[in-house]
Protein backbone atom coordinates (compact mmCIF):
# COMPACT_ATOMS: atom_id res chain seq x y z
CA UNK A 1 0.00 0.00 0.00
CA UNK A 2 1.37 3.76 -0.93
CA UNK A 3 1.46 6.03 2.22
CA UNK A 4 -1.30 8.23 0.93
CA UNK A 5 -3.67 4.97 0.59
CA UNK A 6 -2.79 4.02 4.25
CA UNK A 7 -3.80 7.69 5.26
CA UNK A 8 -6.87 7.22 3.65
CA UNK A 9 -7.38 3.94 5.16
CA UNK A 10 -6.57 5.21 8.81
CA UNK A 11 -9.03 8.22 7.91
CA UNK A 12 -11.66 5.96 7.13
CA UNK A 13 -11.56 3.31 9.74
CA UNK A 14 -11.58 6.82 12.42
CA UNK A 15 -14.88 7.74 10.99
CA UNK A 16 -16.33 4.37 11.30
CA UNK A 17 -15.53 4.15 14.61
CA UNK A 18 -16.83 7.66 15.26
CA UNK A 19 -20.08 7.08 13.71
CA UNK A 20 -20.73 3.48 14.32
CA UNK A 21 -22.47 4.62 17.94
CA UNK A 22 -23.28 8.14 16.40
CA UNK A 23 -25.09 9.40 13.60
CA UNK A 24 -27.51 12.29 13.20
CA UNK A 25 -31.25 11.28 12.48
CA UNK A 26 -32.13 9.91 9.42
CA UNK A 27 -28.55 8.66 8.36
CA UNK A 28 -27.93 5.34 8.65
CA UNK A 29 -24.51 3.12 8.28
CA UNK A 30 -25.47 0.21 5.82
CA UNK A 31 -22.34 -1.45 5.55
CA UNK A 32 -18.66 -1.00 6.21
CA UNK A 33 -16.97 -4.30 5.40
CA UNK A 34 -13.61 -2.35 4.02
CA UNK A 35 -12.20 0.65 3.99
CA UNK A 36 -12.79 1.35 0.09
CA UNK A 37 -16.77 1.40 0.05
CA UNK A 38 -19.43 1.93 2.01
CA UNK A 39 -23.25 1.98 1.68
CA UNK A 40 -25.40 4.35 4.07
CA UNK A 41 -29.45 5.14 3.66
CA UNK A 42 -30.78 8.57 4.04
CA UNK A 43 -34.17 10.09 4.91
CA UNK A 44 -35.43 13.51 4.56
CA UNK A 45 -36.94 14.63 7.94
CA UNK A 46 -38.98 16.92 6.99
CA UNK A 47 -42.48 17.14 5.67
CA UNK A 48 -41.31 17.55 1.43
CA UNK A 49 -44.03 15.61 -0.42
CA UNK A 50 -41.26 14.70 -2.86
CA UNK A 51 -39.26 13.25 -0.21
CA UNK A 52 -41.75 11.75 2.37
CA UNK A 53 -41.23 8.32 3.84
CA UNK A 54 -38.47 7.42 1.57
CA UNK A 55 -35.49 5.96 2.13
CA UNK A 56 -32.65 6.18 -0.08
CA UNK A 57 -29.41 4.37 -0.87
CA UNK A 58 -25.83 6.19 -1.02
CA UNK A 59 -22.44 4.42 -2.15
CA UNK A 60 -19.30 6.18 -1.08
CA UNK A 61 -16.18 4.91 -2.92
CA UNK A 62 -13.00 5.92 -0.85
CA UNK A 63 -10.00 6.84 -2.92
CA UNK A 64 -6.31 6.23 -1.48
CA UNK A 65 -6.01 10.40 -1.54
CA UNK A 66 -9.04 10.50 0.98
CA UNK A 67 -10.03 12.90 2.45
CA UNK A 68 -7.88 15.07 0.70
CA UNK A 69 -9.63 14.37 -2.54
CA UNK A 70 -13.19 13.71 -2.33
CA UNK A 71 -14.80 10.54 -2.09
CA UNK A 72 -17.18 9.20 -5.36
CA UNK A 73 -20.79 9.28 -3.75
CA UNK A 74 -24.06 8.35 -5.86
CA UNK A 75 -27.28 7.30 -5.19
CA UNK A 76 -27.83 3.57 -6.02
CA UNK A 77 -31.38 2.05 -7.32
CA UNK A 78 -32.92 -0.98 -5.53
CA UNK A 79 -36.44 -1.84 -5.30
CA UNK A 80 -36.79 -0.35 -2.41
CA UNK A 81 -34.71 2.75 -2.88
CA UNK A 82 -35.26 4.86 -5.94
CA UNK A 83 -33.08 7.42 -7.13
CA UNK A 84 -34.19 10.88 -5.21
CA UNK A 85 -36.17 13.23 -7.83
CA UNK A 86 -33.91 16.40 -7.68
CA UNK A 87 -32.87 19.28 -10.26
CA UNK A 88 -29.53 17.93 -9.58
CA UNK A 89 -29.43 14.25 -9.34
CA UNK A 90 -29.82 12.57 -12.30
CA UNK A 91 -31.92 9.50 -12.52
CA UNK A 92 -28.70 7.07 -12.58
CA UNK A 93 -27.55 8.23 -9.29
CA UNK A 94 -25.06 10.39 -10.54
CA UNK A 95 -25.23 13.75 -8.50
CA UNK A 96 -24.17 17.23 -9.00
CA UNK A 97 -22.84 18.00 -5.86
CA UNK A 98 -19.87 21.15 -5.50
CA UNK A 99 -19.15 20.15 -2.21
CA UNK A 100 -17.95 16.49 -4.54
CA UNK A 101 -15.88 18.41 -6.72
CA UNK A 102 -11.99 18.99 -6.98
CA UNK A 103 -12.97 22.53 -6.23
CA UNK A 104 -15.77 22.49 -3.65
CA UNK A 105 -14.27 19.75 -1.08
CA UNK A 106 -12.62 20.17 1.72
CA UNK A 107 -10.38 17.43 4.15
CA UNK A 108 -12.63 18.49 6.88
CA UNK A 109 -15.96 17.34 5.48
CA UNK A 110 -16.46 13.73 6.20
CA UNK A 111 -19.11 11.27 5.13
CA UNK A 112 -21.79 12.38 8.26
CA UNK A 113 -21.51 16.04 6.88
CA UNK A 114 -21.82 14.79 3.14
CA UNK A 115 -25.01 12.51 4.20
CA UNK A 116 -26.18 15.79 5.91
CA UNK A 117 -25.58 17.77 2.92
CA UNK A 118 -27.24 15.69 0.86
CA UNK A 119 -30.35 15.75 3.64
CA UNK A 120 -30.46 19.17 3.28
CA UNK A 121 -30.05 19.49 -0.58
CA UNK A 122 -33.38 17.44 -0.69
CA UNK A 123 -34.82 19.32 1.88
CA UNK A 124 -34.71 22.57 0.24
CA UNK A 125 -35.87 21.30 -3.42
CA UNK A 126 -39.34 21.52 -4.35
CA UNK A 127 -38.52 20.89 -8.49
CA UNK A 128 -40.06 18.02 -9.60
CA UNK A 129 -37.65 17.14 -12.63
CA UNK A 130 -34.00 15.76 -13.17
CA UNK A 131 -31.32 17.93 -14.60
CA UNK A 132 -32.16 19.02 -18.07
CA UNK A 133 -30.59 16.73 -20.67
CA UNK A 134 -30.99 13.90 -18.30
CA UNK A 135 -32.27 10.93 -20.30
CA UNK A 136 -29.49 11.71 -22.82
CA UNK A 137 -26.52 11.76 -20.15
CA UNK A 138 -27.67 8.63 -18.90
CA UNK A 139 -27.94 6.61 -22.33
CA UNK A 140 -24.67 7.81 -22.97
CA UNK A 141 -22.64 8.06 -19.61
CA UNK A 142 -20.89 5.03 -18.55
CA UNK A 143 -17.98 6.50 -17.08
CA UNK A 144 -18.06 7.29 -13.07
CA UNK A 145 -18.33 10.15 -11.49
CA UNK A 146 -14.84 10.94 -11.10
CA UNK A 147 -14.11 10.89 -14.71
CA UNK A 148 -17.17 13.29 -15.43
CA UNK A 149 -15.57 15.32 -12.89
CA UNK A 150 -12.08 15.21 -14.97
CA UNK A 151 -14.08 15.81 -18.17
CA UNK A 152 -14.31 19.32 -16.59
CA UNK A 153 -11.74 20.46 -14.41
CA UNK A 154 -8.14 19.50 -15.67
CA UNK A 155 -6.93 18.10 -12.61
CA UNK A 156 -3.29 16.67 -13.51
CA UNK A 157 -3.59 13.14 -13.33
CA UNK B 1 -62.17 29.17 34.15
CA UNK B 2 -60.25 32.73 33.98
CA UNK B 3 -57.79 33.61 31.03
CA UNK B 4 -56.98 36.65 31.31
CA UNK B 5 -56.10 36.02 35.06
CA UNK B 6 -54.61 33.00 34.12
CA UNK B 7 -52.15 34.84 31.21
CA UNK B 8 -50.88 37.38 34.20
CA UNK B 9 -49.80 34.77 36.69
CA UNK B 10 -48.31 33.17 33.31
CA UNK B 11 -46.06 36.33 32.99
CA UNK B 12 -45.53 36.82 36.35
CA UNK B 13 -43.88 33.16 36.45
CA UNK B 14 -41.99 34.02 33.09
CA UNK B 15 -40.40 36.87 35.28
CA UNK B 16 -39.41 34.60 38.15
CA UNK B 17 -38.10 32.55 35.48
CA UNK B 18 -35.81 34.80 34.18
CA UNK B 19 -34.43 35.90 37.48
CA UNK B 20 -33.76 32.37 38.15
CA UNK B 21 -36.28 32.35 41.15
CA UNK B 22 -37.53 28.79 39.74
CA UNK B 23 -39.27 27.90 42.91
CA UNK B 24 -41.94 30.92 43.06
CA UNK B 25 -41.90 30.55 38.81
CA UNK B 26 -43.23 26.84 39.38
CA UNK B 27 -45.49 28.21 41.88
CA UNK B 28 -47.12 31.11 39.45
CA UNK B 29 -47.42 28.55 36.85
CA UNK B 30 -49.29 26.19 38.76
CA UNK B 31 -51.54 28.71 40.18
CA UNK B 32 -51.75 29.58 36.02
CA UNK B 33 -52.86 26.41 35.53
CA UNK B 34 -55.73 26.24 38.24
CA UNK B 35 -57.17 29.55 36.05
CA UNK B 36 -56.48 27.70 32.90
CA UNK B 37 -56.43 24.39 32.68
CA UNK B 38 -56.30 23.97 29.21
CA UNK B 39 -53.54 26.06 28.20
CA UNK B 40 -50.27 23.01 26.96
CA UNK B 41 -48.19 26.34 27.04
CA UNK B 42 -48.47 26.47 31.10
CA UNK B 43 -47.21 22.69 31.19
CA UNK B 44 -44.05 22.98 29.35
CA UNK B 45 -43.10 26.21 31.36
CA UNK B 46 -44.21 24.75 34.77
CA UNK B 47 -42.46 21.48 33.23
CA UNK B 48 -39.22 23.77 32.34
CA UNK B 49 -38.91 25.16 36.34
CA UNK B 50 -39.26 21.95 37.62
CA UNK B 51 -36.71 20.85 35.24
CA UNK B 52 -34.52 23.39 36.72
CA UNK B 53 -35.81 22.08 40.71
CA UNK B 54 -34.57 18.14 39.53
CA UNK B 55 -38.21 17.06 39.70
CA UNK B 56 -37.95 14.71 37.21
CA UNK B 57 -41.10 12.91 37.75
CA UNK B 58 -42.96 16.19 37.77
CA UNK B 59 -41.18 17.34 34.61
CA UNK B 60 -42.48 14.05 32.95
CA UNK B 61 -46.10 14.24 34.16
CA UNK B 62 -46.23 18.09 33.42
CA UNK B 63 -45.59 16.81 29.79
CA UNK B 64 -47.48 14.37 29.43
CA UNK B 65 -50.58 16.59 29.83
CA UNK B 66 -49.05 18.92 27.66
CA UNK B 67 -48.93 16.17 25.09
CA UNK B 68 -52.71 15.49 25.68
CA UNK B 69 -53.71 19.17 25.07
CA UNK B 70 -51.11 19.57 21.84
CA UNK B 71 -49.44 16.12 20.69
CA UNK B 72 -47.15 18.30 18.43
CA UNK B 73 -45.28 20.66 21.30
CA UNK B 74 -41.66 19.90 20.74
CA UNK B 75 -40.56 21.81 24.04
CA UNK B 76 -42.57 18.62 25.99
CA UNK B 77 -40.96 15.90 23.97
CA UNK B 78 -37.65 18.26 24.36
CA UNK B 79 -38.04 18.64 28.36
CA UNK B 80 -39.15 15.04 28.60
CA UNK B 81 -36.07 13.73 27.56
CA UNK B 82 -34.20 15.87 30.05
CA UNK B 83 -36.05 14.15 32.58
CA UNK B 84 -35.60 11.19 31.74
CA UNK B 85 -31.60 10.86 31.00
CA UNK B 86 -31.49 11.46 34.80
CA UNK B 87 -33.86 8.85 35.88
CA UNK B 88 -31.20 6.61 33.28
CA UNK B 89 -34.54 5.64 30.99
CA UNK B 90 -32.16 5.75 28.66
CA UNK B 91 -34.61 4.62 25.24
CA UNK B 92 -37.08 6.86 26.70
CA UNK B 93 -34.87 9.77 26.70
CA UNK B 94 -33.25 9.17 23.04
CA UNK B 95 -36.74 8.61 21.39
CA UNK B 96 -38.57 11.89 22.97
CA UNK B 97 -34.64 13.60 21.95
CA UNK B 98 -35.06 12.26 18.58
CA UNK B 99 -38.79 13.00 18.38
CA UNK B 100 -38.52 16.93 19.31
CA UNK B 101 -35.68 16.70 16.90
CA UNK B 102 -37.56 15.82 13.75
CA UNK B 103 -39.95 18.90 15.05
CA UNK B 104 -37.18 21.19 15.11
CA UNK B 105 -36.14 20.37 12.19
CA UNK B 106 -39.90 20.52 10.07
CA UNK B 107 -40.00 24.18 11.31
CA UNK B 108 -36.63 25.10 11.50
CA UNK B 109 -36.99 25.46 15.57
CA UNK B 110 -34.41 27.95 16.47
CA UNK B 111 -33.83 24.97 19.30
CA UNK B 112 -31.90 22.80 16.67
CA UNK B 113 -28.92 22.91 17.88
CA UNK B 114 -29.30 22.23 21.53
CA UNK B 115 -31.93 19.24 20.49
CA UNK B 116 -29.31 18.04 18.55
CA UNK B 117 -26.83 17.77 21.64
CA UNK B 118 -29.36 15.98 23.65
CA UNK B 119 -29.92 13.69 21.05
CA UNK B 120 -26.10 13.11 21.37
CA UNK B 121 -26.15 13.49 24.63
CA UNK B 122 -28.52 10.54 25.27
CA UNK B 123 -26.97 8.12 22.64
CA UNK B 124 -23.61 8.90 24.60
CA UNK B 125 -24.92 8.30 28.13
CA UNK B 126 -27.18 5.04 27.21
CA UNK B 127 -24.02 3.72 25.60
CA UNK B 128 -21.76 4.48 28.61
CA UNK B 129 -24.39 2.90 30.79
CA UNK B 130 -24.23 -0.22 28.25
CA UNK B 131 -20.67 0.33 28.76
CA UNK B 132 -20.61 -0.06 32.59
CA UNK B 133 -22.59 -3.04 32.39
CA UNK B 134 -20.18 -4.85 30.10
CA UNK B 135 -17.26 -4.40 32.35
CA UNK B 136 -19.43 -5.17 35.66
CA UNK B 137 -20.43 -8.21 33.68
CA UNK B 138 -16.82 -8.97 32.82
CA UNK B 139 -15.81 -8.48 36.58
CA UNK B 140 -18.26 -11.06 37.49
CA UNK B 141 -17.30 -13.50 35.08
CA UNK B 142 -13.41 -12.88 36.26
CA UNK B 143 -14.31 -14.15 39.84
CA UNK B 144 -16.41 -16.80 38.79
CA UNK B 145 -13.89 -18.34 36.60
CA UNK B 146 -11.12 -18.02 39.84
CA UNK B 147 -13.80 -19.30 42.13
CA UNK B 148 -13.77 -22.20 39.55
CA UNK B 149 -9.74 -22.96 39.34
CA UNK B 150 -9.60 -23.18 42.77
CA UNK B 151 -12.68 -25.19 43.24
CA UNK B 152 -10.41 -27.54 40.33
CA UNK B 153 -7.54 -27.55 42.24
CA UNK B 154 -8.83 -28.24 45.60
CA UNK B 155 -10.67 -31.49 43.93
CA UNK B 156 -6.75 -32.43 42.16
CA UNK B 157 -5.39 -31.80 45.74
CA UNK B 158 -8.05 -33.93 47.61
CA UNK B 159 -8.64 -36.69 44.85
CA UNK B 160 -5.50 -38.91 45.76
CA UNK B 161 -5.05 -38.82 49.76
CA UNK B 162 -1.55 -40.53 48.47
CA UNK B 163 0.23 -37.77 46.99
CA UNK B 164 3.42 -37.01 47.97
CA UNK B 165 4.27 -33.70 49.17
CA UNK B 166 6.08 -32.95 46.40
CA UNK B 167 3.13 -33.89 43.79
CA UNK B 168 0.82 -31.35 46.06
CA UNK B 169 3.08 -28.82 45.39
CA UNK B 170 3.79 -29.12 41.80
CA UNK B 171 -0.02 -29.45 41.98
CA UNK B 172 -0.17 -25.87 43.77
CA UNK B 173 2.46 -24.73 41.81
CA UNK B 174 0.45 -25.28 38.08
CA UNK B 175 -2.63 -23.91 39.64
CA UNK B 176 -1.22 -20.59 40.67
CA UNK B 177 0.73 -20.26 37.09
CA UNK B 178 -2.75 -20.68 35.48
CA UNK B 179 -4.68 -18.45 37.54
CA UNK B 180 -1.65 -15.87 36.86
CA UNK B 181 -2.58 -16.15 33.27
CA UNK B 182 -6.32 -16.07 33.64
CA UNK B 183 -5.63 -12.32 35.49
CA UNK B 184 -3.12 -11.66 32.87
CA UNK B 185 -5.56 -12.41 30.01
CA UNK B 186 -8.59 -10.26 31.87
CA UNK B 187 -5.98 -7.36 32.28
CA UNK B 188 -4.71 -6.95 28.45
CA UNK B 189 -9.04 -7.52 27.95
CA UNK B 190 -8.87 -4.22 30.06
CA UNK B 191 -5.85 -2.62 28.61
CA UNK B 192 -7.80 -2.87 24.78
CA UNK B 193 -11.36 -1.61 26.13
CA UNK B 194 -9.56 1.37 27.60
CA UNK B 195 -8.30 1.83 24.15
CA UNK B 196 -11.68 2.60 22.68
CA UNK B 197 -12.45 4.93 25.40
CA UNK B 198 -12.55 8.77 24.35
CA UNK B 199 -9.55 11.06 22.85
CA UNK B 200 -10.96 14.41 23.52
CA UNK B 201 -12.15 16.21 20.09
CA UNK B 202 -9.41 19.51 20.67
CA UNK B 203 -7.02 16.67 20.23
CA UNK B 204 -8.06 15.56 17.41
CA UNK B 205 -7.00 16.42 13.83
CA UNK B 206 -10.01 17.24 11.54
CA UNK B 207 -8.63 15.72 8.50
CA UNK B 208 -6.92 12.60 9.38
CA UNK B 209 -8.92 12.29 12.68
CA UNK B 210 -5.89 11.14 14.62
CA UNK B 211 -4.20 12.41 17.88
CA UNK B 212 -2.41 15.67 17.18
CA UNK B 213 1.35 15.51 17.43
CA UNK B 214 2.52 18.50 15.87
CA UNK B 215 -0.35 21.03 15.48
CA UNK B 216 -0.26 24.18 13.50
CA UNK B 217 -2.73 27.06 13.69
CA UNK B 218 -4.13 28.66 10.09
CA UNK B 219 -5.14 32.67 9.91
CA UNK B 220 -8.81 31.45 11.15
CA UNK B 221 -7.42 29.96 14.73
CA UNK B 222 -8.21 26.51 13.87
CA UNK B 223 -5.35 23.72 14.58
CA UNK B 224 -4.84 20.43 11.84
CA UNK B 225 -2.08 18.03 12.54
CA UNK B 226 1.17 19.21 9.99
CA UNK B 227 0.99 16.99 8.26
CA UNK B 228 -2.55 16.64 6.84
CA UNK B 229 -2.75 20.15 5.94
CA UNK B 230 0.12 19.86 4.54
CA UNK B 231 -1.03 17.58 2.28
CA UNK B 232 -4.32 19.45 1.47
CA UNK B 233 -1.90 22.43 0.45
CA UNK B 234 0.07 20.59 -1.81
CA UNK B 235 -2.77 20.38 -4.07
CA UNK B 236 -5.15 22.82 -2.82
CA UNK B 237 -3.86 26.90 -1.51
CA UNK B 238 -7.21 27.51 0.20
CA UNK B 239 -8.25 27.00 3.85
CA UNK B 240 -9.91 23.94 4.63
CA UNK B 241 -12.85 26.24 6.76
CA UNK B 242 -13.30 29.10 4.91
CA UNK B 243 -11.66 28.47 1.61
CA UNK B 244 -10.08 32.01 2.08
CA UNK B 245 -6.25 31.63 0.12
CA UNK B 246 -3.98 29.73 2.77
CA UNK B 247 -0.09 28.76 2.03
CA UNK B 248 2.01 26.38 3.98
CA UNK B 249 4.52 29.27 4.93
CA UNK B 250 2.08 31.17 6.98
CA UNK B 251 1.04 28.28 9.33
CA UNK B 252 2.24 28.74 12.80
CA UNK B 253 2.98 25.92 15.39
CA UNK B 254 0.17 25.18 18.21
CA UNK B 255 2.40 25.24 20.90
CA UNK B 256 0.39 25.48 23.95
CA UNK B 257 -2.04 22.74 22.37
CA UNK B 258 0.88 20.54 21.22
CA UNK B 259 2.18 21.01 25.30
CA UNK B 260 -1.64 19.79 26.19
CA UNK B 261 -1.36 16.92 23.78
CA UNK B 262 1.59 15.97 25.54
CA UNK B 263 0.38 16.05 28.78
CA UNK B 264 -2.88 14.39 27.76
CA UNK B 265 -0.76 11.63 26.43
CA UNK B 266 1.33 11.27 29.57
CA UNK B 267 -2.19 10.08 31.83
CA UNK B 268 -3.36 8.57 29.23
CA UNK B 269 -0.82 5.89 27.38
CA UNK B 270 -3.80 3.76 25.48
CA UNK B 271 -4.24 7.28 23.31
CA UNK B 272 -0.31 6.71 21.93
CA UNK B 273 -1.30 4.03 19.10
CA UNK B 274 -5.14 6.09 18.42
Amino acid sequence: MPPTAQFAAKRVAKELQKITNDLPPGIKLVEAENFEEWLLDIQVLDDNPLYKDQTYRLKFKFGSSYPIEPPEVTFVKLPDRPIPIHPHIYSNGIICLDLLGQQGWSPVQNVESVCMSLQSMLTGNTKNERPPGDEEFVRANRLRPKDIDFYYHDNNV
Amino acid sequence: MSTGRSILLKEDGNRRFQAGDYVSAEALYSKALIADPTNPALYTNRAMARLKMSLWESVIADCNECLKLDPDSMKAHYYLSQAHLPLHNYDEALEHALKAYGMCVKTADKSLSSVTAQVKRCKKERWDDLDKRRRRETSDLEREIYVMMERERDEALSSDPDLRDGERQEIQTEWARKMDTMRDVFEKSRAAHEQRRKVPDWAVDDISFEFMRDPVVTKTGKSYERASITEHLRRNNTDPLTREPLYLSELRPNIDLKQACDDFLQDNGWANDW
